[in-house]
């Protein structure tokens, strides 16, 4: 046949649409609504993947990460023994190669406050370098980054909130009277009291925090910095660190030695980046503050070097010249034995296993709604075919074949697939598109979790654009409703043509 | 030249258990031109016999040749092909197929053979105005009286000019007048055209426009006569 024949087939299944309009309506609606919520969940989540893995890379790991060997076999241990030396010959390497370098050595302990404790993983880092790599030392929501050599900390927001250190945003009646109590004259108890007032008035908070009060949202940063003034010489923001330095025995036995630690500091400032992990119970404070017996006995040590692109893009993730294999490379003969370098997936388990369950889950719900309009444009063609026996038998009585029976059929049946494809990949994009630009503000559930739920991100989970899968969805869509059509044809088939044209 | 050839041409159906003989031995042979009447009471195996000649079934036994093409040497699809080509038929309920226009419908068989669609066009038409229907190519179906329907169908079979049509109790469903109207003008084709008319019917109308009628019981030739 021609394809003009071929044309005027596919008209014809056209105009079989036009039968049951409602039926096919009814039909395409179900494939179109397969089609928008699987570019909805599709777009979501990529769109989470990313952020969540962009913010991996410029908030918590870097491109990848030089360890020893030892320490990375049991790195959720922190097991700081696995220090190493002599890392700055290292660093240079990378730094000829284009690379920055921020090493770290990472250590837990319990934090207490005046009002409590908190366990907590502390980062010490080198101040000067560490932004280099990182982008949270810029990410502070009051106070200031630790200074070199002192015995500063910056705390994760939902850490300080816990421990009741740096500036309650929402403190109750009992708090404010606690942080009016810090000053040191009336004028700076009116200046305390001066920066807090009522909650904004939106009923649902209203109805959830009737007691709470909030800092004014016109606050200078010069009165911020007044207040955590007054604050910190109260004492609020001092703390105490409390740790076991593990150190492997000196006479080559293998031995681990521990040795109880205190620490006193003070918090300078509280984080609060897009990644919920530099929020949570978490702390940052200068490398060069515990090298001696006063803080960790480091004697130089790290326990790892953070590796990113000088001058890499927040927006981009790493490239090839940023994968572990690169970092190796750069610095050759260089890396001694014992020491291994990891790109920054090997260190992020928690939201690997978080995306890959929601992916999997996703798509199974998205998979049984596919089923589900499979077997409705199934069920709608079987019927339409069941009733069209009679005309079936004549148009094989005309000359045509059983393939060009099949074919009228399945165009028809893509048809509907087509149109609900196209009117779900338009719903789909026109729900993807305030999730792209605004997205949705998860922010009370991710502080009731406390940040930890594998995903990097924390107020708002924005959608992202994958025109691939938009596509995809709607072939894949057409392709299926076509599908549907063969069986029942087939079937039709299976009857002779003489029994076909005496059906009723 | 013969159009049509049987011989011994059988056909069983097997109904509940039991095997019921439609056809049992037929011998016929129907030369180009031919306008002829298979005739008989209900279930003398009129209907078989021309479902079994346009190779929409196949025999129990026997052979049926259409223009010296022997049937059961050939796959489904090339009888598909075949009637594609060859057969055209007219049934007592015209089906027609009712989303598209009486022009649309004498065209499908065109469209089939891969005729270009504006040549395909240009003939319906004529073909729809050899049946004097003209005027009513966009009309559907369900717009058209049984006559029309009747007249579109004939048109449909005869537009792509077969050697053999085949027509099922074609005036069953018509008035007698409609149905003498019907007879006129499918004998004016056979003669304008040379095209062989086979009819199967139990209408004496029928029969007697038909230059030949076979008559048939119980599955064999009772008596023929051609005038």
């Amino acid at each position: 046949m021609s394809a003009a024949g071929a044309r005027d087939i596919a008209a014809m299944a056209l105009r079989n649409l036009s039968r049951h309009k409602a039926k096919t309506a009814i039909t395409a609606v179900a494939v179109a609504v397969s089609v928008s919520l699987y570019i909805f969940m599709d777009g979501w989540l990529l769109g989470m993947n990313l952020d969540s893995r962009r913010n991996i890379v410029s908030y918590e790991i870097g491109a990848a990460k030089v360890q020893a060997a030892a320490y990375f076999e049991k790195k959720d241990e922190l097991p700081m023994h696995e220090s190493f030396a002599g890392w700055k010959p290292l660093a240079e390497s990378l730094e000829r190669a284009g690379y920055a370098v921020a090493p770290r050595f990472v250590f837990s302990g319990t934090l207490y406050s005046r009002s409590g404790s908190a366990p907590l993983v502390i980062d010490a880092v080198d101040v000067g370098l560490e932004g280099r790599v990182l982008r949270y030392p810029s990410s502070l929501e009051a106070g200031r980054f630790p200074a070199p050599g002192r015995l500063e900390l910056a705390i994760g927001s939902m850490a300080a909130e816990k421990l009741r250190v740096g500036i309650p945003s929402r403190p109750t009646p009992e708090e404010l009277e606690e942080l009016a109590g810090a000053a040191r004259d009336a004028e700076e108890e009116a200046f305390v009291r001066g920066l807090y007032g009522p909650a904004p008035e939106d009923e649902a908070a209203a109805a959830l925090e009737a007691r709470k009060l909030a800092l004014k949202p016109g606050a200078s940063e010069a009165e911020l910095a007044r207040l955590w003034e007054i604050l910190s010489a109260s004492g609020r923001m001092d703390v105490r660190i409390s740790t076991v330095i593990d150190q492997k025995a000196e006479d080559g036995s293998g031995r681990i030695l521990h040795v109880n630690q205190l620490i006193d500091a003070s918090v300078v400032g509280v984080i609060n980046s897009p990644n919920p992990k530099t929020n949570g119970n978490v702390a940052f404070m200068p490398l060069d503050s515990l090298q001696d017996e006063a803080g960790l006995m480091l004697g130089g040590k790290v326990t790892e070097l953070l590796v990113r692109r000088s001058g890499a893009s927040d927006a981009e993730l790493p490239g090839r010249d940023e994968s572990a294999a690169a970092v190796r490379e750069a610095l050759g003969p260089a890396l001694p034995p014992g020491l291994e370098v990891h790109g920054w997936l090997d260190y992020v388990d928690d939201y690997i296993a978080a995306s890959r369950g929601d992916q999997v889950s996703t798509r199974i719900m998205i998979l049984m709604l596919f089923v589900l309009s499979f077997i409705g444009i199934a069920n709608t063609m079987l019927m339409a075919i069941l009733e069209r026996t009679k005309e079936t038998g004549m148009l094989r009585a005309l000359g045509m074949t059983d393939g060009q029976v099949v074919a009228a059929y399945m165009i028809e049946a893509a048809c509907i697939g087509a149109m609900g494809s196209l009117a779900g990949i338009a719903i789909g994009c026109l729900i993807n598109v305030p999730m792209v630009a605004h997205g949705l503000d998860y922010s009370a559930m991710a502080e009731q979790i406390g940040g930890d739920y594998g995903y990097r991100i924390t107020a708002l989970f924005r959608s992202a654009w994958n025109p691939p899968v938009i596509v995809l969805s709607g072939i894949v869509a057409t392709a299926l409703s076509a599908a549907a059509a063969l069986l029942p044809s087939l079937r039709a088939l299976r009857m002779p043509v003489t029994e076909s044209l005496r059906f009723e | 030249m013969k159009v049509v050839e049987t011989a011994g041409l059988s056909k069983d159906y097997s109904l509940n258990g039991i095997t019921v003989s439609a056809l049992r031995g037929v011998s016929l042979a129907f030369e180009s031109g031919e306008f002829a009447a298979v005739a008989g009471p209900s279930g003398s195996g009129k209907s078989t016999f021309l479902h079994l000649v346009g190779c929409l079934d196949a025999p129990s036994a026997g052979s049926v040749s259409i223009a010296g093409t022997d049937v059961a040497s050939l796959s489904r699809r090339e009888l598909a092909l075949l009637r594609r080509g060859s057969i055209g038929f007219v049934f007592q309920a015209y089906n027609l197929i009712p989303v598209l226009s009486a022009a649309e419908n004498v065209s499908l068989p065109l469209t089939l053979l891969g005729v270009p669609a504006a040549e395909a066009r240009e003939r319906a038409g004529r073909a729809l105005e050899e049946v004097g229907l003209a005027e009513l190519g966009k009309r559907r179906p369900k717009e058209m009286s049984g006559g029309q329907q009747q007249r579109v169908a004939i048109a449909r079979a005869l537009v792509k000019k077969p050697a053999l049509i085949l027509a099922d109790e074609p005036t069953a469903n018509l008035d007698s007048k409609t149905g003498r109207e019907i007879l006129e003008l499918m004998l004016a084709l056979n003669r304008s055209e040379g095209t062989t008319f086979i009819f199967s019917t139990h209408d004496a109308m029928v029969m007697e426009y038909a230059r030949r009628l076979v008559l048939l019981r119980d599955g064999l030739v009772e008596t023929e006569r051609t005038r």
